[in-house]
């Protein structure tokens, strides 16, 4: 079977919570989060790894085509969200170039995923005494923080 | 060999602090009972807690081991132990099961909680300070700590404002009574979430976000996302879709405290 044709969604390695109108999957290997508006979390349910691209397209109605599918295939894969590598079917296209194209055609939202990294250490979400980031080892906060060192987030240490 | 050492629950987490020395010891445990506000039980050693151990050197400095991992060497002085008292609270934050810290300022109005979140540096104190001048109850400064309902309990440590210009030496903390505020008692459930950050010369221009996005906004704040990263991800959940969820950058907090207000009467109650 040609994964490129059947998409299969990734299912390990991952905390999937549904809102109200998205879909919020937590990466636990990479501690990425991404946030699937409508119709990326639509295509993403689909890929089972028997549905064909047009099979998917076909759920959305006559509102939509295999390029707005494809895009969102796209978003996924780049995202790692699908079992095994997927071929981009808009090679030499700028992703600008293809909203453009869908976004005219297209009754559908396109699909979007935004995504950010879990900071990796707790101490990331602390404050120190200190108004920027130089402020803990100069006077007159040096006595006053609990810093020796000062980071460029904020994070003061001993 | 560590000789001396003294052990603690807090919010469920089992954690030891162990030393050579007894002064170490005695002035870490007064240290972690200030930094957890008291909410601390002491428990029997059992070898299987969270570990700190202070390590005195000849030097007189001291190195701080977290389990197992060196996580700064200082003087002995009042820096040392505010630094640890941020670990203290950092290791109880994140190992905690039960409940869900965030990073965030958190005020009580009208018995529903308005919650903060944000880095260091965004401001928050000193909006939960003109807040409980206005009379909000106070919650926190530094953490909402939420249960697996969504409530939000209170952890209201004296409010640590930064140095101003008037007084760059003082690093002054005060509390609510000192405010002219009462502090919460009792968990409340959230009726509005802002991410805001102070900006001379910004106008409040809310953005109502979506659930999901809301959420994605306040993974980072949050302290065990990594750890607990379901039983968190299904708490914020509960927060997030049953409160409004705002972001826009804010003037000085003098300024932004009536206007946040009532913006929130008109649109969270």
């Amino acid at each position: 079977m040609n994964n490129s044709q059947f998409p299969a969604a990734r299912t390990s390695g991952l905390v999937v919570q549904e809102m109200p109108d998205e879909v919020l999957v937590y990466d636990l290997n990479t501690n990425k989060a991404h946030c699937l508006n409508q119709t990326a979390a639509k295509v993403w349910k689909a890929c089972d790894g028997k549905t064909s691209i047009s099979e998917i397209a076909a759920h959305f109605g006559k509102g939509a085509n295999e390029d707005l599918v494809w895009l969102a295939i796209d978003q996924l894969n780049e995202n790692d969200l699908l079992e095994g590598e997927v071929k981009s079917k808009f090679k030499g296209q700028s992703r600008r170039e293809v909203i453009k194209k869908i976004g005219l055609a297209s009754m559908v939202a396109i699909p979007v995923i935004a995504s950010l990294v879990a900071p990796q250490n707790a101490l990331a979400a602390q404050s120190c005494a200190c108004v920027n980031n130089t402020q803990c080892v100069n006077p007159p906060n040096a006595g006053h923080c609990a810093a020796i060192t000062c980071n460029s987030i904020g994070i003061c240490a001993p | 060999m560590s000789k001396y050492y003294f052990c603690f629950e807090s919010y469920g987490v089992a954690v030891a602090i162990e030393s050579a020395s007894k002064e170490i010891v005695a002035q870490a445990e007064q240290t972690a009972r200030s930094a957890l506000l008291g909410n601390l039980i002491e428990i029997e050693h059992r070898g299987e807690e969270q570990c700190f151990q202070l390590n005195l050197l000849s030097s007189g400095e001291c190195t701080i081991v977290q389990n197992g991992q060196e996580m700064a060497t200082g003087e002995v002085s009042p820096k040392f132990w505010r630094f640890f008292d941020s670990l203290v609270r950092i290791i109880v934050a994140e190992h905690c099961k039960s409940l869900v810290f965030v990073h965030a300022g958190v005020v009580g109005w009208r018995g529903k909680a308005l919650i903060f979140p944000a880095d260091s540096f965004a401001g928050k104190t000193r909006l939960v300070a003109e807040l409980i001048r206005r009379g909000a109850e106070y919650h926190s400064d530094e953490y909402a700590v939420i249960d697996a309902n969504g409530l939000v309990y209170p952890f209201a440590r004296p409010l640590t404002m930064r140095p101003d210009e008037v007084n760059p030496r003082e690093l002054p903390m005060i509390t609510a009574e000192d405010l002219g505020g009462i502090s919460g008692e009792s968990p409340i459930p959230v009726a509005c979430v802002l991410f805001t950050k102070y900006e001379a010369d910004a106008e409040w221009n809310p953005q109502v976000l979506s659930s999901g996005r809301g959420l994605m906004e306040i993974l980072p704040q949050t302290i065990a996302i990594r750890r607990n990263t379901e039983f968190a991800i299904n708490v914020l959940k509960n927060v997030i879709t049953s409160a409004i969820i705002v972001k826009s950058a804010r003037p000085d907090a003098a300024e932004f405290a009536g206007t946040f207000l009532e913006f929130v009467d008109n649109t969270a109650f």
